[in-house]
């Protein structure tokens, strides 16, 4: 079985400007979809991105750890799995910010069901049947 | 992220909509010449066979030279890789860094 989502990234920008791209709801709005987030823990919010047929577009989220600015969590309900998305950043000895995302939670009948479900596929929407098409 | 050419996966490769454009437009044709392709997009043929390179570097598209033209053939074994919903998710976030690590450039 796969392991849950983790992976690290690195950015030149200070601490603060990638807290910020993570917690400010129009930076936000650039990189992942329209909010209504706030950094504040019990917030409930959306992420609004544009319905497609196999997926209402909608994440239902809410937080769960602010500790600006180092850690970031919210839950992740979308198609009816919940996950939590944790956002963690480190200074590294050279200046540089790590920034390690781990989504977690995924139902082991998520993991094993295949790509072709309602919902998996809204990251590759414009590949849409055709990715189907070509994994067959 | 480093730009490193060999750390260049499937899901860099897939999370550009005109390297997905190439791909369906080979997954439709067994094999097309890079002028063929050209045609298709608002770009050059420069700019296009710039695409075609990382797909080649993701394993995602072969080419061959015939006489003076290179033919482009998809090779969709490496998107297998993406089938589930965790790797999916994957290539969801490794796409929203890459624009958000775009975003922090542009804001220095």
């Amino acid at each position: 079985m796969k392991p849950d989502v983790s992976l690290d990234f690195k950015f030149t920008s200070s601490i603060e400007q990638v807290w910020h791209a993570l917690t400010d709801s129009d930076t936000l709005a650039k990189w992942i979809w329209s909010n209504d987030f706030q950094p504040v823990v019990g917030h409930k919010f959306q992420f609004r991105a544009e319905p497609n047929e196999w997926w209402d577009g909608i994440v239902d989220c809410e937080v769960l750890v602010v500790e600006e600015p180092h850690k970031l969590s919210y839950t992740w309900t979308s198609a009816g799995e919940t996950t939590t998305v944790t956002w963690t950043l480190a200074e590294q000895s050279d200046g540089t910010i790590q920034l390690h995302l781990d989504q977690s939670g995924f139902s082991e009948e998520t993991k094993a069901r295949q790509g072709a479900i309602e919902g998996a596929k809204y990251a590759w929407t414009n590949m849409g049947a055709q990715l189907e098409k070509v994994l067959a | 992220m480093s730009n490193n050419h060999q750390e260049r996966d499937v899901y860099v490769a897939i999370a550009d909509p005109t390297r997905r454009t190439l791909i369906r437009l080979l997954a439709e044709a067994e094999e097309l010449p890079l002028h063929e392709l050209t045609a298709q997009f608002d770009m050059g043929r420069t700019a296009v066979s710039k695409h075609l390179a990382i797909l080649k570097d993701a394993g995602l598209v072969l080419a061959r030279k015939e006489g003076r033209e290179t033919r482009y053939r998809l090779n969709a074994a490496p998107l297998k890789e993406i089938q589930d919903w965790v790797s999916l998710y994957e290539g969801f976030w490794k796409e929203r860094i890459s624009k958000l690590q775009l975003l922090l450039e542009e804001n220095k």
